[in-house]
């Protein structure tokens, strides 16, 4: 890569700075003691204490990861079959068709979808609480999987299929030793986005959850109106740092597999 | 292929690992309706340690969920799917649940406690005899300022904010009732008014406050004015109560010619499972000593005179959040003024709106 100049260097720190600020203005004032957001009185550790001692909002919050791992891994295996098939359709009318309406419930608001849902669930007789909102989450995910998915299958040359099956590889060894190995970045793409979808939605979220299951984004809206504590900016910060813990852990462990990457994949 | 399958895998066992974790904090897991009741409560609205303390007292389990409007609340009362034991919404929209049939009476041989409520608070119009509800939080409108912003100028009435010294200072809330409310509370007439003449004159005196309103907004108020951003603005008395909190500076006022008088009610909604439970909890919110800690907790005004004999002086005697009998007797509760109506008080405060550009 060329090196930088100095000004787009200035332009990116710029950048990278307005992006975070308000993440770390959060994170400096869950060390407040005086009890807001606008003045810092002294030091405390209280506001982490408190949020080891509030066991509801720990079982929330991991209630909130669970639901986002698991609804992620589900769309993302549902999602790639989905565009596997729309891939592998012959009739362009009907692939154009299938897509379009992929394409309407990612735009569609999410507040209507939610609505649907909680319609559809009663009527189901779907308990509302942990089943109703992973099924919800799997369902706005699945969309998103598909269309960070799809670019990568098109990019795919279809020759290499071609190859693949002169050289006697079976289907299922095309579909696991060709096709998916070259989709992966795509695969990764949409579980990450599906992942934070599934993390940061309130609207859908807040008509599903019930029966005493809640996740974060609901319990920190409702508390909107008498004024969000500073227990919840503890609560970020903590979440913020293991974030970065994971991608750094990520990369080390990438990197160590890369090295000796010089054998053969089998 | 192989990494992909690793990653599942991994998945799949940090998610059942946190599961585990998260049932071992659940406290026993889930028990039968009969011993357990849901309550559906505005966030960071009650003291948890009082959950705590009703399940030690009664042996029920208390499921805590929350909301963050009336309107979604109602919305998933309505539909169902959950049953909500408790639910706590602000008068008017406890007249809008029972017209739609969403309350159950209360039954008042099992809330012998409703004796420590001050009558005062009791038998409104948006629920006359307390048929379905009981009062939790009450509060009023007011004027919240900030002195220091001021050169040290105070209010008392409404009219004060037409000074002409307060040149674009005066934030308004986005909210047709209130808005219009307070001109026709400066004028002397009832903020249930439905006398065309007087909306009309009320509507001409917003506009004459026009060069004095800095911008009309939401909740965001709050922060405006904790950060000496804005110096007065029109806010309900628990908003208030929040400001002063984190900033000392703000002073909060009920103006003299009357202002609008608001509650948070607990109801018993039509889906209820334990309703005995539901009783249970009601009475024990309205014992002296849980409302008292509860509005020591949550910083707003309580109804319960009993609690207040437990409270500190210096809070009850605060006459901006406990307003003395004379001021009391100017305040009103909104009444459902009809769909009619309602729409032209829409169409009166767009106008003021309107103006404004």
């Amino acid at each position: 890569m060329e090196k930088l100049s100095k000004l787009p260097k200035i332009y990116l720190a710029v950048v990278f700075m307005i992006l975070y600020a308000p993440i770390f203005y959060l994170i400096y004032y869950s060390f407040n003691s005086g009890g807001g957001m606008s003045n810092f009185e002294n030091f405390t550790l209280e506001h982490y204490a408190a949020v080891f001692e509030d066991k509801r909002l720990i079982v929330i919050t991991l209630n909130t990861i669970i639901i986002a791992l698991l609804s992620a891994l589900l769309s993302t295996v549902v999602g790639v079959l989905g565009a596997l098939a729309i891939y592998f359709m012959k009739n362009k009318s009907m692939r154009k068709a299938v897509l379009s309406l992929n394409n309407i419930l990612i735009v569609s608001p999410d507040v209507i979808i939610g609505a649907s849902f909680l319609i559809l669930f009663t009527i189901a007789g779907v308990k509302l609480g942990f089943t109703s909102v992973l099924l919800s989450h799997i369902a706005f995910s699945i969309p998103i999987v598909v269309i960070m998915v799809l670019p990568k299958l098109f990019e795919m040359s279809p020759t290499l299929i071609d190859a693949a099956l002169d050289l006697g590889a079976t289907k299922r060894d095309v579909l696991t030793r060709v096709i998916i190995p070259f989709i992966k970045p795509g695969i990764f793409a949409g579980f990450f986005l599906a992942l934070t979808y599934s993390l940061d939605d309130f609207a859908v979220t807040f008509f599903v959850t019930g029966n005493g299951f809640s996740t974060l984004s609901v319990e920190i809206y409702s508390m909107a109106r008498t004024g969000i504590t500073l227990t919840i900016n503890a609560l970020s910060g903590l979440i913020f740092v293991v974030t970065v813990l994971i991608v750094l852990g990520y990369y080390a462990i990438s990197r160590k597999a890369k090295a000796p990457l010089a054998e053969v994949k089998r | 292929m192989k990494d992909l399958i690793r990653g599942v895998i991994l998945i799949v066992i940090i998610s059942f690992v946190l599961m585990v974790i998260n049932s071992k904090l659940g406290e026993g897991g889930s028990r039968s309706s009969k011993d357990s009741i849901t309550v559906y409560n505005w966030g960071e609205y009650i003291d948890p340690d009082l959950l705590k303390q009703f399940e030690q007292e009664t042996g029920i389990k208390v499921i805590y969920e929350t909301f963050d409007s009336n309107e979604g609340m109602m919305g998933k009362i309505e539909q169902g799917g959950t049953s909500y034991d408790i639910s706590m919404p602000s008068e008017y929209m406890v007249e809008m649940m029972a017209e739609k049939d969403l309350l159950l009476p209360i039954d008042y041989d099992k809330v012998p406690n409703i004796q420590n409520i001050d009558p005062y608070f009791l038998d409104l119009p948006f629920d006359p005899k307390n048929k379905y509800s009981i009062p939790y939080f009450w509060g009023t409108l007011g004027i919240a300022f900030n002195p220091t912003l001021l050169e040290g100028q105070t209010f008392e009435s409404w009219d004060s904010l037409w000074d002409p010294s307060l040149k674009g200072r005066v934030v308004l809330v986005d909210s047709a009732r209130e808005t219009i409310g307070m001109g026709l509370n400066s004028l002397g007439y009832s903020l249930n008014s439905t006398d065309l003449r007087e909306l009309r004159q009320a509507t001409d005196k917003l506009n004459t406050l026009i060069p004095n309103v800095k911008a009309v907004i939401g909740d965001e108020v709050t922060q405006l004015m904790v950060n000496n951003e804005a110096a007065i603005s029109l806010t309900w008395s628990g908003q208030a109560a929040d400001m002063m909190y984190e900033n000392e500076d703000i002073d909060y006022i009920v103006p003299e010619e009357g202002s609008n008088l608001w509650f948070d009610n607990m109801v018993i909604p039509r889906t209820a499972k334990n309703i005995d439970g539901a009783h249970a909890f009601i009475n024990f919110m309205l014992d002296a000593e849980v409302a008292a800690q509860n509005a020591d907790y949550v910083g707003y005004s309580t109804p319960n005179e009993a609690a207040l004999t437990l409270m500190d002086p210096e809070v009850i005697e605060d006459e901006r959040f406990y307003p003395d009998e004379e001021t009391r007797s100017h305040l009103e509760v909104y009444k459902n003024l009809g769909l009619e109506m309602l729409g032209i008080y829409n169409e009166l405060f767009l106008e003021v709106k309107m103006n404004m550009n």
